[in-house]
C-alpha cells in the first residue's frame, strides 16, 4: 500500500473537498479511491457476501450527519462563529471593554462618516465635524452635510438643511455636536440641529436659564463683518465666532463649558477653541493658553516620551500662533513652526512625528483626539489619539489645506480638490449608548458569552459523567447517596440562587474576571445533575452487556470497567447532551447578565448587550443595539441545537432511515 | 402507597432543612448589620448628647438591637435556629418560622408575609392562564407534527419551534414590545393599572385585562416552542412502540391509536413537564416581571436582590425550594398515575 499517511489535516481537507466538490474529487486530488469500496460493494451486491459492506458506527454516524444539509451548514456556522470569537479579539488591538466616547454615543449602522458628497469633492472651502456628522462648504457656497442625520431620539435631522441656507451664499460653516452654524456672505446668521441648550436661536426659556448663554445680537442680527471674521468654531453644545480685531463672541451651554464666563466680553483674543470642558484662548501675549484658570495647561510635551517642561521655559520668547484642541489637550503651533502637546493624554497615542531638516508645519487642525498638520513641503502628519486609526496618515504631497472631522482628516490641494482622506469611515452595527462600538463588543462579548457555555458545560461534564458513573456502576448505597445528592442540587432554585451568589459577588473584591470565572463555575456546579441521570440510565443498560461481563470475567478492575469500556460506548449520547447543554448555559448566562446579575458592565456579554433594550421607547429609537446581538445570539443556539439534534438523530439506531 | 408518602415527605423535610441552612449560611455571608444600622439611625435622632454619652448609650442600643434580632452571638448555627425559632432569643421567647414569623421586610415595612400573597396572586393568575393556553396549543400540535412526521407541516414546525427554542425568552419579548407597543400602539408598556386611575368594578377588570394582556401574549409565545418539541419527541418515541403496531394490527382507528395508545406512553415524560409548569406559575416568571413591571413572585425577588432586603429574599427562597420539592413529589406521584409500571410503593 503506497497511501499517503493520513493524518488530521489531511483527513479534514479530504472531507473538505468531498462536502464541496463531491467523491470525483477527492478521488484526483488526494488519490484515495472511495469510489473502490462503492463498485465493489456494487458488484458485492449481485454476491450473497455483505460483510465488506459493514462500516464501523462512527462512520455510519458521519455519512448519514453529512446528508444533512441543515446540520452541515450550521457545523460549518458554529465553528465560523468560534473562530471570528476567539480569533478576531486578538486583532483588535485597539479595543478595550471600558471604552467610552461621548460625542459618539447611539450612532446607528453606518459606513458614510467620511464619505465627502461627490459635488464637494472637487471644491471644499472647508470641512468641520464635532460628533457623528460632518458639514462641509464649497467654494461656491454651498452647505453639504453627510454622516449620520439622526439626532438621538429627538426625531431632529441635521441632513435637513433649512431652505435659506440652501438658496444663500454661505461663507462660515461649523458643527457642534447636535447642531450646525453657518454665516452667509452678507453677515447673516443661521443654525440648524438640536436648539436644546440655545446652540443657534434665542427663546425665552434660554434666557430665563442661567445656565444658557444666548447667541449674541450681533451675532443674530448679522451685524458681523464676513471679511474680518477670523474663525467660526463649535464645541459640544457651544459655539464661538472670532474676529480680527481680537472681539470673541461665544454662546451655548455653559454647564459643559463652565469657564464660557470668563470669556464673555473679552478682547484682544488671537485664538479660541474648544475641548470637551474649557473654552481654550490665546490672548494678543500669545505666550500662554487663556482658561480663566491658572495653570491647567502650563506643562509642554514636545514629545510624549520626554518629560514635560514648564510652558515659559520651552517657549524662550518664541510666539504660539494657533491653539487647537481635541477632548482632552490642545496642540500648539508655534512662530517657528514646531509644535507641542499641553494637557492629558490616553495610552493609546501617536507621538508627534520628527520632520525631515528644512519641513515645518505651516498648519494643524484637531479632531476629536487626533490631531492633523500640514508641512510646508504639502506633506500631511498625523498624530494624538489613534483608537479608529485616524492618526495613520497617508502619503501626501500637495497639500494646501487641511480639515479634521471628528475621528477624520481630509487633505485638499488649493483648488479645493480632495487629495485623500483618512479616519473613521463609521460603525457597522452602530455604538451603543456609551459610544462604543457594537461590532467590536459583539465580538468581544461573544468570547465571554461562549467561553461561559463552555467552562459550565466541562464541569458539568466533569462532575455530572463520574458521578453518573460511579452511580451506575457501583449500585446499592453509592448510588442511592449519589441520586440523593444530584436530586439537592436539582431541586436549587437556579435564577434566585444565581442572582443571591451574583450580589455576594459584588461585596467582595475580585477582579471581573474572577468573577466571571466564579459565575460559569457556578453554572457548572448547578447544572450536573442533569448529565449524572443521563450517565447512569446508559450504565445501567450497558453494565448488562456481553462485553462488561466479559471484562469482569478476566478480572479487569471495576474502575478500569468503567472508564474504558463503558465509557466509550455510551459516550454518543453525552456528546448530543454536551450540544444541548452548551446552547441551554449560553442561554442562562445571556438571560442572567441581561437581568444584570451575570457579566457587568464594561465587559460585554451578548446578554448584557441587549439590557438596553428592555426599554420600550430604546428598543425602537436604538434598533440596532439590540437586532444585531440578538441576531446572531440566536443564529449560534439554533446552529448549536441543531448539531445536537442531528446528533441524536443519526446517533438513535431506532430512527434509521425513514425521514 | 401511604408509606411511600411519607418516606418522601420525610426525606423533603431533610432536604429542605439542608437546603434553607446552606442559604442561611449564605446569606451571614452579606455584610449586613440591621442592629448596628438601626442602633445608628436612633442615636442620631438624639441630639443634645456629648460625645462621651453617645458612645456609650451607642454601645447600650447596639447591645439592645442585637439581643432584638437575636444577632448576640457569633455561633452560625444558633442564629439558624434562632432563624428556624428552635432555639431561644435572650429573652427566652422563640421567634421563627415555626412561630410565623418570616421576618420583616425594610422595603414595604411590612412583614414579608403580608407582601408576598398579593404578589403570589398576580403570578399565579398569568402563570394558570398562560399555562392552560401554551398546553392547550403545544399537545395538539405536537401530536400532529409526530403523527405527520417528516411532512412539509412537520418540517414548517421544526424549524420555527427550532428558533423559538433557542432564542433567550428575554428577546421574544423584546420584539413583542417593539411589535405590540412601539409600532402598533395596542397595549401599554408597563405596570398593572393607568397610573393615576381610580377605576372600580368592570372598568377596573377591563383596565386590568388591557395592562396584563400582552404579558401573557409574551409569556404563552416564549413557551410554545420548548413544550412543542418535547411534546412530538415523546410522542414519536411512543409511535415506535411495538405496543402501537399491535394495535394498528387489531384493526384500530388511527385516532384510538394516536389518542389512547400512543398518547398515554408519550404522557409519561410529559409528566414532569406539565406538573412542574403548574408549579412554575407560582415561582413567577422573573425575566418577563421585570420588562413588564407586573408585581409579580419575580419582580418582588429582583427588586429585593437590588435592594438587599435579606428577610425577603430569604423567605422567598424558602417559598421557591419548597415548592419545587412538592413538585418533584407531585410528580414522582402522577408518573405513578399515568404510569401503570412504575411501582412506586417500592
Amino acid at each position: 500500500m503506497e497511501k499517503k499517511k493520513e493524518n488530521i489535516f489531511r483527513t479534514l481537507a479530504r472531507w473538505f473537498v468531498r462536502f464541496f466538490f463531491g467523491l470525483k474529487f477527492e478521488e484526483k486530488w488526494f488519490g484515495v479511491n472511495n469510489m473502490a469500496g462503492l463498485e465493489a460493494a456494487s458488484v458485492k451486491n449481485e454476491e450473497p457476501d455483505d460483510s465488506e459492506l459493514i462500516v464501523s458506527p462512527g462512520r455510519q454516524v458521519f455519512n448519514r450527519f453529512i446528508e444533512r444539509k441543515f446540520a452541515v451548514f450550521s457545523v460549518f456556522v458554529v465553528l465560523t462563529m468560534f473562530a471570528i470569537v476567539f480569533i478576531a479579539p486578538n486583532f483588535m488591538t485597539k479595543y478595550y471593554d471600558a471604552y467610552t466616547e461621548t460625542t459618539q454615543k447611539d450612532v446607528p449602522p453606518t459606513l458614510s462618516l467620511m464619505r465627502v458628497p461627490n459635488k464637494l469633492k472637487n471644491n471644499i472651502k472647508m470641512i468641520d465635524s464635532y460628533g457623528s456628522f460632518s458639514v462641509g462648504l464649497s467654494n461656491d457656497g454651498e452647505v453639504f452635510v453627510w454622516g449620520v442625520g439622526q439626532i438621538g431620539a429627538s426625531g431632529l435631522n441635521i441632513k435637513d438643511i433649512p431652505e435659506e441656507v440652501k438658496e444663500a451664499k454661505i461663507a462660515f460653516v461649523a458643527a457642534g455636536q447636535d447642531h450646525i452654524i453657518a454665516i452667509g456672505e452678507d453677515g447673516k446668521f443661521y443654525g440648524w440641529g438640536s436648539n436644546r441648550f440655545g446652540q443657534y436661536a434665542v427663546t425665552d426659556t434660554i434666557l430665563n436659564n442661567p445656565n444658557l448663554e444666548p447667541v449674541p445680537d450681533a451675532v443674530l442680527n448679522g451685524e458681523l463683518d464676513v471679511a474680518h471674521i477670523k474663525k467660526v468654531t463649535c464645541g459640544y453644545q457651544a459655539s464661538a465666532i472670532l474676529m480680527d480685531d481680537g472681539t470673541l463672541y461665544i454662546w451655548g451651554n455653559k454647564q459643559a463649558y463652565s469657564n464660557m464666563d470668563k470669556f464673555i466680553g473679552k478682547e484682544n483674543i488671537v485664538d479660541v477653541d474648544f475641548t470637551l470642558n474649557y473654552v481654550v484662548g490665546l490672548d494678543s501675549r500669545q505666550s500662554s493658553v487663556y482658561t480663566g484658570t491658572r495653570g491647567i495647561y502650563d506643562v509642554v510635551y514636545t514629545s510624549l516620551a520626554d518629560k514635560g517642561q514648564k510652558m515659559k521655559d520651552f517657549l524662550k520668547g518664541r510666539k504660539i500662533l494657533e491653539i487647537r484642541s481635541t477632548t482632552k489637550n490642545i496642540c500648539l503651533l508655534l512662530d517657528d513652526g514646531s509644535v507641542a502637546l499641553t494637557g492629558d493624554f490616553l495610552s493609546d497615542v501617536i507621538d508627534i512625528p520628527k520632520l525631515a531638516e528644512g519641513e515645518y508645519f505651516v498648519d494643524i487642525e484637531a479632531g476629536a483626539y487626533h490631531y492633523t498638520g500640514l508641512s510646508n513641503l504639502g506633506h500631511v502628519y498625523s498624530f494624538g489619539g489613534d483608537h479608529y486609526h485616524q492618526a495613520e496618515a497617508p502619503d501626501v504631497s500637495g497639500g494646501a489645506k487641511i480639515f479634521a472631522g471628528a475621528f477624520q482628516s481630509y487633505v485638499v490641494d488649493e483648488n479645493g480638490k480632495l487629495l485623500d482622506k483618512w479616519g473613521l469611515k463609521g460603525y457597522l452595527f452602530g455604538t451603543d449608548e456609551s459610544g462604543a462600538n457594537i461590532a467590536e463588543r459583539v465580538i468581544a462579548g461573544g468570547k465571554i458569552t461562549m467561553t461561559a457555555g463552555a467552562v459550565a458545560v466541562i464541569i458539568e461534564i466533569i462532575i455530572g459523567v463520574s458521578m453518573g458513573l460511579l452511580a451506575g456502576f457501583a449500585g446499592g448505597w453509592v448510588d442511592i447517596l449519589v441520586m440523593r445528592v444530584a436530586e439537592v442540587f436539582s431541586s436549587i432554585p437556579l435564577y434566585p440562587f444565581m442572582m443571591i451568589l451574583s450580589s455576594l459577588l459584588a461585596q467582595v473584591s475580585i477582579t471581573p474576571t474572577q468573577r466571571l470565572y466564579l459565575i460559569m463555575v457556578f453554572l457548572g456546579l448547578l447544572g450536573w445533575p442533569g448529565f449524572t441521570h443521563i450517565t447512569r440510565a446508559q450504565v445501567l443498560v450497558a453494565r448488562e452487556s456481553e462485553y462488561v461481563t466479559a471484562a469482569q470475567a478476566m478480572g479487569v478492575k471495576s474502575s478500569r470497567i468503567a472508564f474504558k469500556h463503558i465509557l466509550p460506548n455510551i459516550i454518543s449520547v453525552i456528546l448530543v447532551n454536551i450540544t444541548l447543554s452548551f446552547a441551554a448555559s449560553m442561554q442562562t448566562e445571556t438571560s442572567l447578565s441581561f437581568l444584570g446579575f451575570g457579566v457587568m458592565y464594561p465587559q460585554p456579554s451578548w446578554g448584557n448587550m441587549l439590557s438596553r433594550a428592555s426599554n420600550a421607547t430604546a428598543a425602537i429609537n436604538f434598533w440596532w443595539q439590540w437586532l444585531f446581538t440578538s441576531i446572531i445570539l440566536i443564529t449560534t443556539t439554533v446552529c448549536i441545537n441543531t448539531i445536537g439534534d442531528t446528533l441524536r438523530d443519526v446517533m438513535d439506531p431506532k430512527s434509521s432511515n425513514d425521514k | 402507597m401511604g408509606r411511600y408518602i411519607a418516606k418522601r415527605l420525610v426525606y423533603m423535610i431533610f432536604v429542605f432543612f439542608l437546603l434553607t441552612f446552606l442559604l442561611f449560611m449564605l446569606y451571614q455571608l452579606m455584610p449586613a448589620n440591621r442592629a448596628y444600622t438601626d442602633a445608628r439611625t436612633e442615636i442620631q435622632t438624639m441630639k443634645k448628647l456629648t460625645e462621651e454619652e453617645k458612645k456609650t448609650k451607642f454601645d447600650e442600643l447596639y447591645l439592645k438591637y442585637r439581643r432584638m434580632y437575636g444577632t448576640d452571638t457569633d455561633n452560625k448555627l444558633i442564629l439558624y435556629l434562632r432563624w428556624l425559632g428552635a432555639y431561644p432569643f435572650y429573652d427566652g421567647s422563640y421567634n421563627g418560622i415555626f412561630q410565623g414569623n418570616f421576618g420583616f421586610s425594610y422595603d414595604y415595612n411590612k412583614p414579608v408575609v403580608e407582601v408576598v400573597p398579593s404578589h403570589m396572586r398576580n403570578s399565579f393568575l398569568i402563570g394558570i392562564i398562560t399555562e392552560i393556553a401554551v398546553l392547550s396549543v403545544t399537545i395538539p400540535l405536537g401530536i400532529k407534527c409526530a403523527v405527520k412526521k417528516g411532512t412539509k407541516f412537520d418540517r414548517f414546525t421544526q424549524f420555527f419551534t427550532l428558533i423559538g427554542f433557542s432564542t433567550p425568552s428575554f428577546i421574544i419579548y423584546i420584539i413583542f414590545i417593539v411589535i405590540f407597543c412601539s409600532i402598533l400602539h395596542l397595549f401599554p408598556v408597563s405596570g398593572m393599572k393607568t397610573p393615576g386611575s381610580n377605576f372600580t368594578g368592570w372598568k377596573n377588570f377591563l383596565d386590568v385585562l388591557h395592562h396584563v394582556t400582552l404579558p401573557t401574549i409574551c409569556l404563552v409565545f416564549g413557551s410554545l416552542a420548548s413544550i412543542t418539541r418535547i411534546t412530538r419527541a415523546s410522542m414519536i418515541d411512543a409511535l415506535n412502540l411495538d405496543c402501537i403496531r399491535t394495535a394498528r394490527a387489531k384493526g384500530l382507528t388511527e385516532k384510538t391509536v394516536i389518542y389512547s395508545h400512543a398518547w398515554r406512553n408519550a404522557m409519561i415524560p410529559m409528566v414532569s413537564i406539565i406538573v412542574g409548569g403548574f408549579f412554575g406559575t407560582i415561582s413567577g416568571a422573573m425575566i418577563l416581571e421585570t420588562m413588564f413591571g407586573f408585581k409579580g413572585m419575580g419582580l418582588l425577588l429582583l427588586s429585593a436582590t437590588r435592594t438587599a432586603d435579606y428577610d425577603m429574599i430569604m423567605f422567598l427562597e424558602v417559598i421557591y425550594t419548597f415548592l419545587g420539592l412538592f413538585a418533584n413529589l407531585v410528580i414522582d406521584l402522577c408518573y405513578g398515575l399515568v404510569d401503570p409500571r412504575v411501582r412506586i410503593s417500592k
